[in-house]
């Protein structure tokens, strides 16, 4: 009986354990932000009414500015010329490529994410304060946005970069779309099926180790060209 | 309590950024406290002349059940760090004692906030600790060991890189992302060591070798039993210590070296912000402070994991048998993490280099 009673507490103590070491790894994997972006972004539209990629321009906070800058004045005159930020536009733009450019294009209700072309048009904007990337990001295939709307999440699935839409004029369509496209930052409803969804899903980003950790502060752009 | 000390530093920011206001118009970023964005066009009386201000980000907002905390811990965060900034710019042109003052208290609550996050050893610390003879007072000196020598290398990092050699930012960035890797190794090893260990220990006393082996680790059972007729758990930890003696020393530096060789990336920001404003000295005090305030949060969470074991082994009253799996539990499942946690981390290390 006594034997039992000890097996029993013995099991109890170990899956306490196995909770605790869970708990562990969440909170030591899920990240925190080092690096704050503020982004305002276009969705460019091609002659025919498709979208063909989307502009964007980041703008970094003054540590962030400060740690990237650094070093960068070649000729020490104190001002960072456009030739001497060059470099530093390229590393960013082209190590972007290992992240997906952190950004998530897809045909709203499809799983896939579509295929984005590596940046141009890319330069670096310093004020003496903050830092700000631009670089436009073609889309392989210009995309068809009148039967689906189209959304697109700009978000670092690590959470070391926390992206932020801008509180003002956070995304604009450009170029030639028809008439009557949108592009807004989307609020989820809390009360729909969608965010339930949602809110599960978070739950187990929270809890897991957590490659994905980032998704639950992303925020949608959502394109709509579609007849209403 | 953090909320309450956020809180706190909270209002007095606020008080000294009212009184230092007048110093900071021209150039502060978009703080909590500053005027919003928008604000631009109706510029206060003393303002300098409006250059373009910076886009300003709408709050951060996680979904799901946690998500209000979380979003809360990620935005305090940056709040800290803008008045961090704010803070470093007014030594220059403010009241350099009241600005100092300042700096210190943010850069202490940041370091508290900041450790929430990953990469200060909370869970090595901990892990630590309950699977080793630890007391409560050596947790908080290993906590304390460690969270200093992160500061220590953050600076020499940045004093030598930037200082010395004239390296550009991103060179900083890319020791610091060595070091990492090196630290995550270095964890890994100090797991398995422990797991080792323990796993000989344990190998030792189900399969006597030699009778001298077999009589320590009678005693030593013996004694489990004994302070729990008597209900007191802590003797058990005072004899454990005296049994680890000074090997454990070993063992600790081990850990402190293995957590602390890799510089806190949030340190070396601040690091490079104030060199950049002329005023190293200000963000070596920084990292010092910040470091303080890591090292109360880790040992709060060490003390924290020790206070469960203490409780994991009063669950079992006078059952000697209980004590016992609980040690062993605590010993080869920290050791376990610890090792896992090292790899895991070495692995995600060894990944592409970050952009930003």
């Amino acid at each position: 009986m006594a034997h039992w009673a000890h097996r029993g507490r013995q099991f109890f103590l170990i899956a306490l354990l196995m909770a605790a070491a869970v708990t562990g790894f969440a909170s030591s994997v899920a990240a925190h932000p080092h690096v704050w972006a503020t982004v305002r972004s276009e969705i460019v539209f091609g002659p025919d009414h498709k979208i063909t990629g989307i502009r964007h321009a980041w703008t970094f906070d003054e540590f962030y500015t400060a740690m990237a800058v650094q070093g960068l004045d070649g000729n020490g005159d104190g001002v960072y010329s456009k030739e001497e930020l060059e470099p530093l536009a390229k590393v960013n733009v082209d190590s972007l490529k290992e992240f997906a450019y952190f950004t998530f294009v897809r045909l709203d209700g499809d799983e896939k994410f579509l295929p984005l072309k590596p940046p141009v048009d890319y330069w670096v904007e310093y004020d003496d304060t903050v830092l700000t990337l631009h670089f436009t990001l073609p889309l392989e295939t210009p995309l068809d946005p009148s039967d689906k709307v189209v959304t697109i999440d700009v978000y670092d699935p690590s959470f070391f970069v926390a992206f932020g839409f801008a509180e003002k004029a956070p995304v604009k369509v450009a170029g030639s779309p028809a008439a009557g496209c949108t592009a807004n930052v989307d609020t989820p409803d809390p009360e729909s099926a969608e965010a339930a969804r949602a809110l599960s899903e978070a739950f187990f980003s929270q809890l897991g180790p957590g490659s994905d950790y980032g998704s639950q502060f992303a925020q949608t752009v959502m394109v709509k060209c579609t007849p209403q | 309590m953090k909320r309450s000390f956020a809180g706190a530093t909270f209002l007095l920011g606020l008080a000294m950024v009212i009184l230092g206001a007048h110093a900071a118009a021209a150039q502060s970023p978009p703080s909590a406290f500053g005027p919003p964005a928008g604000q631009q066009a109706a510029p206060p009386a003393f303002s300098a002349p409006p250059k373009t201000v910076p886009p300003k980000a709408a709050p951060l907002q996680a979904r799901g059940p946690l998500g209000g905390v979380l979003g809360w811990v990620a935005q305090t965060q940056q709040k800290m760090q803008r008045q961090l900034a704010t803070a470093v710019k007014r030594l220059k042109s403010g009241n350099a004692l009241s600005a100092g003052l300042l700096l210190a208290g943010l850069s202490f609550g940041y370091g508290i906030v900041h450790a929430v996050g990953p990469g200060h050893g909370k869970a090595i610390i901990s892990s630590y600790v309950i699977a080793n003879e630890e007391t409560v007072r050596r947790g908080i000196l290993i906590s304390f060991l460690a969270a200093g020598l992160q500061a220590l290398t953050a600076v020499a990092l940045v004093s030598l890189l930037l200082v010395a050699l004239n390296a550009t930012g991103f060179q900083v960035n890319a020791w610091v992302n060595q070091l990492e890797t090196v630290s995550y190794g270095l964890i890994a090893l100090v797991g398995l060591y422990l797991l080792v260990t323990e796993l000989i220990r344990l190998w030792r006393r189900w399969h006597p070798a030699t009778e001298a082996a077999h009589d320590h680790e009678h005693h030593h059972h013996d004694h489990h039993g004994h302070d729990h007729a008597e209900g007191e758990a802590c003797n058990h930890i005072v004899d454990a210590r005296d049994i680890a003696g000074p090997l454990s020393w070993k063992k600790v530096l081990a850990v402190v070296v293995s957590v602390g060789i890799r510089p806190c990336s949030g340190a070396v920001l601040v690091l490079i912000f104030a060199l950049t404003q002329g005023l190293f000295w200000a963000g070596v005090a920084a990292t010092f402070a910040m470091a303080f305030g890591t090292a109360i949060t880790v040992a709060v969470l060490a003390t924290m994991a020790l206070g469960s074991r203490e409780l994991a082994l009063k669950l079992g009253g006078d059952d000697s048998r209980w004590v016992d799996a609980v040690w062993t539990t605590c010993a080869i499942g920290g050791a376990l993490v610890v090792l896992s946690i090292g790899l895991l981390l070495f692995a995600a290390s060894l990944g592409p280099a970050r952009p930003f």
